[in-house]
Order: structure tokens, then C-alpha cells, then sequence
């Protein structure tokens, strides 16, 4: 039963996550039925291609099929994909990372034995997830009283299944021939980015399409299941490739040398490890990055932000412009008639004018998001993280007040957020310019800043929580958590009367609700949101110093 | 209760009716102690009996549920940034940062910290056998818990703090640790050390305070302590002989006799014992075992609480 003790282990580690997940998209799905059947959806017949493509709505557009398009379709399949690629970097290769793995394998068990119980794990979660997924649906729309008769729910249900366990093994196979679980998590992570724009952009470009068929994202989506049911030629191909991956996993883990417990060596460890080199860079690396506690947090989190800006600047940014401009002029008539509703939803926006575009694109959801992503990890890291990792101890024997170390990490974590920003603003000023779209610079800059700003209250909540209670999963889930909630509430007042009423409390209200793209800078909004982050912040300083630095996460 | 008297001017801690609560079981309860200057101060205990509580609470990482203590006349809460200027601290089960290097963690600490004498790390580093230049995540157990131990030494502070100091780290190097405490008190500087090892404490420490289950039991000199330590005989002697031959002698415990190998508990005068055995017998080998710390608790500090 060698099988039933791993999987047995890897499952519990494992189902609270998957889980969670089940019942968000759940809950996102009962959502978006009750929305999408008060509003009407006449319009969704002229919707621009990029966006029933990216998106997965079908062209038989109905209430049912664009609830379900939308969950199974991108956002679920893109949420499991994640979440199979996770599990897969850390069957293999996260053991080895922790340390592990070598305890694991003193047992009587091969590896082969080990990678196929992490496999079968895997497979089996993903399959109850999509089940938990897949349970509700039929009883959701009696209860909305939305027809779905006419949908192929279980061939999507099935497709996206397939899709997530392509990427848990590709994870798994990278992860188990490399042993470098950060490899595997960014290689898998890339590829299923890269193939779900790739799969919903290039049809748009003329003479393009086929090259879509080279991405794996094709395979699940590229056949549109739900209005066409079971494609199985597609699902043949992501099994195979799958098996394929699962064979390399276990002849890669066989062949190569276990690693032991370490730590990720960066391409500047290389070359301090030149003895030559390693006095001259290593003095200025190295004494730099450690001269004092922000620029250590700085150094700590770096490709944390390089990759957040650089998706900001590129991807939400540059692109967008040039985008915009290609598309045809009667797609952005039809924009016109696109749902206020709808559209209040992802952040509002006019879409037949750039600022709205953008508006809609960037800044209504991914930006904000890009900002408080940051934030949030470098507000729980800052205080709960350096206590879970028992630093704190030797950290705070050295003669300084805990204040300065709240205001140090406060500092990074503000210097973070104004990159992010600042990465957003020269994205889209870049693209505004490269697509001749006019915009005007300075609403641009207005709109970033307070984006940085909205993103900072969350930041600041995180680093409240993290110094109060010491516990990161508080700090992250707390921050989080709130902002998705405020979010909303500001994305539904726009369509509900009852709720405008408490708008106010929303960070968000005071964000795009004055449309800053076109009307410029809002400075009342931005003293708010200003002002809600500093007193966060300096929430923060007596929060921790009062209490007890904990000895365990 | 063992508080020993020690005016202010040279006590480098001091604590009073220091008092943690944890919930059930757990803290520490009306502490009492002074630590003179200049001694290597040993704290012993079993796992889990408040060492490090104690230790944390000095260095104002937890607050006392009530009591107060100071470290070189400073208050270990209000004055907390001005004594930590004056100490070195290896906290227990010590954590660092993975991704720096020895040296890059040192820097780092020396940075927060001002004013480290770099030769002087070097020549903590070459006694140690420690390299500075691998990533500590990189680092075994030993080898990180030497750049620990350097951290703390290398400001020269007046009050070194270490928990456990000598976990993880081979017999060789303990001895040049050890070696190198013994000249941080003959330079007058102070050493507060916590172990839950008899033996360790005895080579190194000048008194020795016992804490278990949170309370102080116990605040003694080493030599009044060896003097106590009780022993484990065993003889070997040339004929069979009765347990009634060693029972009733002064300090023998728990006489087992099996043959001609009798064994028993002892803390009393050595030569009274070995006097009784050779009037009766000859004496084939003998074999003495220094008792451990949960044996000595058991019979010198239990006993009378009725626990």
C-alpha cells in the first residue's frame, strides 16, 4: 500500500486548497448566472471577437453559456491549471527543496514508486475538483431558472480536467528532472500564460490562426466544448503529451543525482562563486544589498516586482495600445453597445474611446490587483514572515526599535507600490504613443498614481494584521481578502442603487469612479487613499511593539 | 529558593519576581536572580522548563505578565534598544537568512548594529573553522549555528546571552567555544548561557541557576554542585556480596547487588565508601558515572516539594 501512504499524505497537504478553490468558482458562478440574467444580452451578438475569444464566450451567446464560458472557460480553467502546476513543482521538487525528499525515500520504495503516488495524487485531486465543480451547476441554474440545456457542460467539465493535468505534469516532469521547484512553478506558469493569450489573440491576426494550434491551451478550448461537445481528438492530444511528460518524470528523476536541502542559486551566486570576480562584485553586491533593512526587503522581493512591472509594462501596457489600433472600426462600434452593467463589472469604461479601453483592460482590474499583489506579500513578509522564519529573534537583538523595522518595510513596501505604478504609467503612455492613440500623458501618470495608491491601502492593511497578529496567513488572507470584497462591493454598486449608498467605505470608490484617465487627477480621492494607507501604516508601529514576538509561525 | 545577593553596581542582570504566563504549564513563575558581572552564568534546565522564556523576556521580545528585570542597571523593556547595544545574543534553535552568506549575514547585522572590528571577525571565523563565504542555506546545522555564534561574539558586547549555544556543534569546536566564553569573563565581561546539559555547564560556568517547570529551584556555585552530584557506583568485587553491606552507609542510595557486581547511588565522601568495601572484600574494578541533570532534580529538589 506504497501508493495509498503517499498519495494519502500529498492529498491532505494538499485539499484545502483545491477546495477553496471549488467554492470561490462556485460562488463566481452563482454570481455571474444572477447577473448576467438581469441584463440584456442582445448585445453580446456583435461583441468584438477578441473578446468572446480571450474570454471563452461562444458566439450562441445565453445567460447559461456565458456563466459557464466565463468559469470553465478561463477564469476555472486558468484557477486549476494553477493549481495543478503548483501541486506538480512541489511533488517532486519542493520535497527535494524542503529536505524532504531524502527522509521520503529511505523508505523501501523506488523512486519511480514515489513519483507515481505524487501523480496519481495529483490526477485524483484535480479530478474531485472539477467534480466539486462540475456537482453544482445543473442545480445553480434550476435554482436561477437559467436554461443550460443546450450546453455541453460535461464536455467542458472534461476538457478542463484534461487541461489542468497537462500542466500539473509538465510541472511534475520539469520539476522531477530538474529538482528546482522554482523552474518548474516559472517554466509551467509561462507556458500556460503564454498559450492562453497566444490561443485567444492569434486568431484575431489575420494568416495567424493556425499557429495557435502549436500552444496546449488549443487543445482545451481551441474546439469551443461547450457548445460543441467532447473534441476528443484534442483530448487524445493534451493525454498523450501528458503521458509523454509523465514518462521523462520518471526516467529524469531515476538518472540524476538527489539535491539536497538548498537554496536557489541566481546567476550573481555564479559569479561571486568565481574567486576572481568574487571580491570586486561580491563587495558591491553583496555589502548592498544587506546595508540596511529596506534595501535588504528590496533585494529580498526583487523578482517579485521585475516580473509584476514588466507584465504591468509590457503585456497591460505597451500591447494594449497598438491593440486597440488594429482593431477594426465597426468592433469598436460595437463596443458602444456593450452593457454598462457588464462592463462596470471588470471596472467600467467606455470602450469605443482608448481611455475606456484602457480603463477596462488595465486599470480596472490588473492594475490595482499588480499593486496590491506586491504589496500585500511584502506587508505579511515584512513583520509575520520574518517571525514564522525564526529571524526575528536575531533581527530585533540588534539595537534598534521595532519601530524602524516597520518603517523600513513600510518603506519598501511604499517603493514597491510606486513601481508598480510607475511601470503601469510608462506601459501605457508607451502604448498610447505606439498606437497614436492620443492619450493624454498627465491623466495617465494621475491614473497610476492613484492605482498605486488604492493598492497601498491594501499593502498597509496587510502590514497592520502582520504586526498585530504575526501570522502571515492573517496578513495575506486579510489584505486580500478585503480588497476582493471592497472590489466588489464598488463594481456592484455601479450596477445596484441599494448598495451605492455604502460605496463610500470602498478604497476602490475612490479610484476609477472619477474616470482619472480622462478627467484627470483626482485629489480628493487621492488624500483618501493617501491617508488610509499612512494610518494603517501607523497603525502598524504600536501594534507591534506591544506585543509578543512569536516563537513559531 | 537560591537568590544570591549582588549589589546594583555589579550586577549585570537582574531579575525580579519575573513572571510569565503562558496558559497551562507553560512560562515562568516569580523569578529571582541576580547575575554577577564578569561570571559565566549557567542556566540549566530540562527541555521545555522556561529557559528560553526567561531569555526572551530579557531581551524584550515578550513582556513579563509582571515583575521587572535589568540588564547592566538598564530596564530590559523601557531601555530595550540601549541594552541591546551592550549584548550579543544566539537565540536557541537559531534561524538565518538562507540566501545570504555568512559574511553578507554578518554585514548585514554589523550594519543595524555599528561599529565591528572586521579582524576580529576573522579571528572569531579561523578559531571556529567557520567559512563565511557559502550561502548559510547551503550550511549544516554546526556550521550555521558558527556564524550564530560569531554574530553574537563579534561586537565584543559586555553581556553575551546564548541559548543553547552548543547545539549542532562538534566536540572540537565546542571546546574552542567554550574556551573562548571562559575569556569573555576573564576580560570582565558577563556570559549568560542556558543548557539543558549538566556537563556542558559544569566545564564552563562559575554558579549555575536550575529552573524547572518555570520555577527557579535552585541558585548554587559549581563546586557546592559537584560536591552534590551525586554518582552512579558500580564495584566489582572479588566475592559475591549482600546489597545490606552498603545500605545504611552515609549517601548511598539504591543499592542493587548482583553477585559480585553491586551498584548503588552515591553523593557522600568517596573515601568512607571505598574503605567500606575493601574491609570486606578486594576490590576487582570500580566504575563511577556522573548522575544526570533529571536524577539530580529528583533527589535534591523534589523530595521536599511533594510535586
Amino acid at each position: 500500500m506504497a501508493f495509498a501512504n503517499v498519495f494519502i499524505r500529498t492529498s491532505r497537504d494538499r485539499w484545502r486548497g483545491w477546495a477553496i478553490s471549488a467554492a470561490s468558482l462556485t460562488a463566481l458562478l452563482l454570481f455571474s448566472m444572477s447577473v448576467y440574467r438581469d441584463i440584456d444580452l442582445t448585445v453580446y451578438a456583435q461583441l468584438p471577437e477578441a473578446w468572446t475569444s480571450l474570454f471563452g464566450i461562444g458566439e450562441n451567446v445565453d445567460v447559461g453559456g456565458l456563466a459557464v464560458g466565463n468559469i470553465f472557460g478561463s477564469m476555472g480553467a486558468l484557477v486549476l491549471a494553477a493549481m495543478a502546476l503548483v501541486m506538480g513543482s512541489a511533488s517532486i521538487a519542493g520535497e527535494e527543496r524542503n529536505g524532504t525528499m531524502s527522509v521520503l525515500l529511505t523508505n523501501p520504495r523506488s523512486r519511480t514508486h514515489v513519483l507515481l503516488s505524487k501523480a496519481i495524487s495529483l490526477a485524483l485531486l484535480t479530478g474531485a475538483t472539477v467534480f466539486l465543480l462540475w456537482a453544482p451547476i445543473h442545480p445553480i441554474a434550476a435554482l436561477l431558472d437559467v436554461e443550460i440545456g443546450g450546453l455541453y457542460v460535461e464536455a467542458i467539465a472534461l476538457h478542463l480536467y484534461v487541461n489542468a493535468l497537462f500542466y500539473g505534469m509538465l510541472a511534475l516532469a520539469i520539476g522531477a528532472v530538474t529538482g528546482n521547484r522554482d523552474t518548474a512553478t516559472g517554466a509551467t506558469t509561462g507556458v500556460l500564460v503564454l498559450s492562453f493569450f497566444a490561443v485567444g489573440l492569434l486568431p484575431l491576426v489575420e494568416g495567424m490562426e493556425d499557429l495557435q494550434r502549436l500552444f496546449p491551451w488549443y487543445y482545451f478550448n481551441g474546439s469551443e466544448p461547450i457548445f460543441n461537445g467532447v473534441a476528443w481528438g484534442h483530448l487524445l492530444t493534451l493525454l498523450a503529451a501528458s503521458g509523454a511528460l509523465l514518462v521523462v518524470a520518471i526516467v529524469g528523476f531515476n538518472r540524476r543525482d538527489l539535491k539536497g536541502k538548498s537554496v536557489g542559486t541566481t546567476l550573481l551566486d555564479r559569479i561571486r562563486a568565481n574567486t576572481l570576480l568574487n571580491r570586486l562584485i561580491g563587495r558591491l553586491a553583496g555589502t548592498a544589498r544587506v546595508s540596511s533593512i529596506w534595501v535588504k526587503t528590496v533585494s529580498d522581493y526583487q523578482t517579485l516586482l521585475l516580473i509584476t512591472a514588466a507584465a504591468m509594462f509590457l503585456v497591460m501596457g505597451v500591447l494594449l495600445g497598438p491593440m486597440y489600433a488594429s482593431l477594426p472600426e465597426e468592433t469598436r462600434a460595437a463596443f458602444d453597445a456593450f452593457p454598462e452593467d457588464m462592463l462596470a463589472l471588470f471596472g467600467g469604461g467606455d470602450l469605443s474611446t482608448p481611455e475606456g479601453w484602457y480603463t477596462l483592460q488595465t486599470f480596472g482590474m490588473m492594475a490595482p490587483l499588480s499593486v496590491i499583489l506586491v504589496t500585500v506579500v511584502i506587508g505579511a513578509g515584512a513583520l509575520a514572515g520574518e517571525e514564522s522564519r525564526r529571524t526575528m529573534p536575531l533581527l530585533l537583538s540588534n539595537p534598534i526599535p521595532r519601530s524602524r523595522v516597520v518603517l523600513e518595510k513600510a518603506a519598501t513596501m511604499i517603493l514597491f507600490s510606486i513601481a508598480v505604478g510607475f511601470a503601469t504609467f510608462a506601459g501605457v503612455a508607451l502604448g498610447s504613443a505606439l498606437g497614436g492613440l492620443g492619450m493624454s500623458i498627465g491623466n495617465i501618470a494621475a491614473t497610476a498614481t492613484l492605482q498605486a495608491l488604492v493598492g497601498l491601502v491594501f499593502g498597509s492593511l496587510s502590514l497592520a494584521l502582520s504586526a498585530g497578529t504575526g501570522r502571515t496567513g492573517v496578513a495575506i488572507f486579510g489584505g486580500a481578502g478585503t480588497a476582493l470584497a471592497f472590489h466588489l462591493l464598488t463594481s456592484l454598486a455601479n450596477i445596484s442603487g441599494a448598495l451605492s449608498a455604502v460605496e463610500w467605505v470602498s478604497p476602490f470608490n475612490y479610484y476609477l469612479v472619477s474616470d482619472p484617465l480622462i478627467n484627470g487627477m483626482d485629489w480628493g480621492g487621492a488624500v483618501v487613499l493617501a491617508a488610509l494607507a499612512f494610518a494603517l501604516i501607523g497603525i502598524s508601529l504600536p501594534l507591534f511593539q506591544r506585543r509578543d514576538i512569536r516563537q513559531r509561525g | 529558593m537560591g537568590t544570591t545577593s549582588g549589589g546594583p553596581a555589579n550586577t549585570a542582570i537582574h531579575m525580579e519576581g519575573l513572571t510569565k504566563n503562558y496558559g497551562k504549564n507553560r512560562g515562568i513563575k516569580d523569578v529571582n536572580l541576580d547575575v554577577h558581572e564578569g561570571e559565566v552564568f549557567g542556566f540549566l534546565g530540562p527541555n521545555g522548563a522556561g529557559k528560553s522564556t526567561t531569555i526572551r523576556t530579557l531581551l524584550d521580545e515578550i513582556r513579563p505578565t509582571s515583575g521587572t528585570a535589568t540588564i547592566l542597571g538598564f530596564d530590559t523593556h523601557k531601555d530595550a534598544v540601549a541594552i541591546r547595544r551592550h549584548i550579543g545574543y544566539l537565540p536557541a534553535d537559531l534561524a538565518l537568512y538562507p540566501n545570504l552568506t555568512g559574511m553578507d549575514t554578518l554585514t548585514y547585522f554589523a550594519n543595524l548594529r555599528g561599529g565591528v572590528d572586521w579582524s576580529y571577525v576573522d579571528v572569531l571565523a579561523d578559531r571556529l573553522n567557520c567559512d563565511l563565504s557559502k550561502k548559510v542555506g547551503d550550511l549544516s546545522t554546526g556550521n550555521r549555528q558558527k556564524v550564530g555564534a560569531i554574530q553574537a561574539f563579534m561586537n565584543r558586547p559586555d553581556l553575551l546571552v546564548m541559548d543553547e549555544p552548543t547545539s549542532g556543534l562538534d566536540p572540537l569546536v565546542q571546546n574552542e567555544f567554550q574556551a573562548m566564553l571562559r575569556e569573555v569573563s576573564a576580560g570582565g565581561r558577563t556570559v549568560f548561557l542556558s543548557s539543558h546539559t549538566l556537563s556542558e555547564v559544569q566545564r564552563v560556568a562559575d554558579r549555575v541557576g536550575i529552573i524547572r517547570d518555570g520555577v527557579l529551584v535552585t541558585v548554587e556555585s559549581i563546586s557546592e554542585l559537584r560536591s552534590k552530584a551525586m554518582r552512579q557506583v558500580e564495584f566489582v568485587l572479588d566475592a559475591p556480596a549482600e546489597a545490606t553491606v552498603f545500605e545504611g552507609l552515609p549517601g548511598v542510595r539504591n543499592v542493587v547487588a548482583r553477585d559480585k557486581h553491586v551498584a548503588m547511588s552515591f553523593d557522600g565522601e568517596m573515601g568512607l565508601l571505598l574503605k567500606a568495601a575493601t574491609d570486606r572484600f578486594g576490590v576487582v574494578d570500580i566504575r563511577t558515572d556522573e548522575a544526570d541533570l533529571e536524577e539530580i532534580f529528583l533527589t535534591y529538589y523534589d523530595a521536599g516539594e511533594g510535586k
